[in-house]
């Protein structure tokens, strides 16, 4: 993949996934260098936020051509999948972040695209990144949560 | 070899053996998961009852505690059984001290005792066969849990780690939870109840390891295993009495979806139409997303009605039910401030004060535009529930993704 001239087509073409066929299918898709939101996650390079990184001893995997799924919708068939030329990216779920939103750490050499049926693709430019869920605040008591003050994860 | 030391090793070498040499892990797991998701199918039956299979399995079951078999009535469902007084009072023995299966017992504690001495022997039998969780496996119960099953595997998780998660507690979190617990409760009526298809989740448990470890149980325990089984392929509830038997259909529908990030097939009741398990009669639970809702919450939603709501948790599914830009429209909700949203340009967040009580304190909402269009061109609006602290919208966007307002402030693209 080169860093111009992808499109969603090529995406879904590339990794055999689908989007819903309304989205802009020809159009380049951007290429971000910073902060960045797909739905309920956020792309969160690791020199903004400081207080997140992947564990010291954390095992990763490369991501491969058909990507790495990184959650899926309350409906269960929405994922939000990271792909990326096979060995110039690599994921970790082995992540320290103290407000236990992080789901995972990526690392890119090459631009990797985060891909959703619904809200279509977007670029990630070369970095360090954390991944985080989105949260609100519950209004009902906390369960078993590994979030502070009865907060729960959004799923869209 | 001897010495207990060289006993217990070479138990466990064979223990190891029964998994690994004539099967692979990966087989043997794969195999669990279909049957697995086969039991849970089972289990959202919604055709009718089998009523000789369950008349037949039940009477056998009467047998072996020692009664003649009953009359049976059928009903349509758990509610039309309470409703027509037919769900028989628990009654207590002359003498609490006699052996479980005496007959100074009621039938129906004695049917119990029958259960669970069947459980408690399949437990052991399979206990001594499958090598016992926890084992200390590098890999850490918390990634069992998130991973695939397949991965867990090859990232080094026994085996038996792994089918505790995927098999068992799938099978216990959508039948006995998802699907028994609403039922349960909108049922109110303590007494012993057998669950029928709702059973499956022990029941399947058991069928399963049988299958998979090809353990020697034995005859009469087999058998009885075997009633267990058909009944939870064949009928709904039932309250076992002395001379009756009341027997429910199954459900006529059930409405049931993925639990959202789970790596292992459980699912929870969700229907923004109707009963999310309705009988022929029309007996059943409401769910907004695994969560147990009177029906005005999904048939007459109102905003009245919302704000009388003592219960947060109900509150918040019927604002979901009518969607929360309808929701601030209707109720008049106070607007504290908005803000143009970063990365989304012409979308503007918008915080409102709810006018109730959130966890004993006031809280807000915040009133977001998706980055990416729908199919009818629009962009859906939807509503984030944030601590009451927050004035800037942009700070309670940050706070939503455990970022400070001026990193949120940064972000350059919303899709």
């Amino acid at each position: 993949m080169t860093t111009t001239t992808v499109t969603l087509a090529d995406l879904t073409r590339r990794t055999g996934l689908d989007v819903l066929d309304h989205l802009e299918q020809e159009m380049a898709i951007p290429v971000i260098d910073g902060l960045q939101a797909q739905g309920d996650l956020i792309v969160v390079p690791l020199d903004l936020a400081r207080d997140m990184s992947a564990a010291r001893t954390a095992r990763w995997r490369p991501v491969p051509a058909a990507g790495v799924e990184l959650l899926r919708g309350a409906a269960g068939g929405n994922p939000h999948t990271l792909v990326a030329d096979p060995g110039t990216c690599r994921w970790t779920t082995d992540v320290i972040d103290p407000e236990a939103l992080a789901i995972g750490v990526l690392e890119t050499r090459a631009v990797a695209y985060l891909i959703h049926p619904e809200h279509g693709g977007t670029g990630i430019a070369p970095g360090a990144y954390a991944v985080r869920r989105q949260r609100e605040r519950a209004t009902q008591r906390p369960g078993r949560s590994r979030l502070s003050g009865g907060d729960r994860l959004v799923a869209d | 070899m001897s010495g207990p030391g060289a006993t217990r090793a070479s138990a466990k070498h064979r223990s190891a053996e029964r998994w690994q040499i004539d099967q692979p892990p990966g087989e043997v797991l794969d195999r669990a998961i279909a049957l697995r998701d086969d039991w849970l199918g089972r289990a959202l039956c919604t055709l009718p009852a089998d009523r000789p299979a369950a008349e037949a399995a039940i009477t056998e079951l009467y047998r072996l505690v020692g009664q003649r078999a009953p009359r049976f009535v059928w009903v349509d469902s758990p509610g039309a059984a309470a409703d027509a007084g037919l769900i028989p009072k628990m009654s207590l023995p002359q003498d609490w001290t006699a052996p479980g299966q005496s007959t100074v017992w009621p039938l129906a504690a004695r049917l119990a005792t029958l259960a669970s001495t069947l459980r408690h022997t399949l437990d052991e039998c399979f206990r001594r066969r499958l090598p016992r969780w926890p084992l200390g496996s590098f890999l850490g119960w918390q990634a069992v849990l998130t991973l695939p099953p397949r991965e867990s595997l090859r990232e080094g998780a026994s085996l038996s780690e792994i089918l505790q998660v995927t098999v068992r507690d799938t099978l216990r979190g959508t039948v006995h939870e998802s699907l028994g617990r609403p039922q349960r409760v909108l049922l109110n009526r303590p007494a012993m109840a057998w669950y029928g298809l709702h059973e499956a989740h022990w029941v399947a448990e058991h069928d399963i390891l049988r299958t998979l470890s090809r353990s020697r149980i034995g005859a009469a325990t087999g058998a009885q295993l075997d009633l267990w089984i058909a009944l939870a392929r064949s009928c709904g509830w039932w309250w076992p009495d002395e001379d009756v038997c009341v027997v429910s259909e199954r459900p006529a529908a059930v409405h049931a979806e993925p639990v959202p990030g789970s790596a292992h097939g459980e699912l929870r009741l969700h229907s923004g139409k109707g009963r999310a398990i309705r009988y022929a009669d029309g007996w059943g639970p409401c769910s907004w997303h695994g969560t147990l809702v009177p029906s005005w919450v999904i048939e007459e939603p109102t905003v009245e009605r919302i704000l009388a709501e003592p219960n947060a948790e109900v509150r918040r599914c019927a604002i979901e039910r009518i969607g929360w830009d309808v929701y601030i429209d209707r109720a008049g909700l106070r607007l504290v401030s908005t803000a143009p949203d970063p990365g989304n340009p012409g979308c503007l967040l918008r915080l409102y004060d709810l006018p109730f009580q959130s966890l004993g304190s006031r809280a807000r909402v915040l009133l977001a535009v998706n980055g990416s269009v729908e199919r009818d061109g629009t962009r859906r609006r939807y509503g984030l529930s944030v601590p009451a602290d927050l004035d800037d919208p942009v700070a309670a966007a940050g706070w939503s993704y455990g970022l400070t307002r001026d990193q949120y402030a940064r972000l350059l693209r919303r899709t």
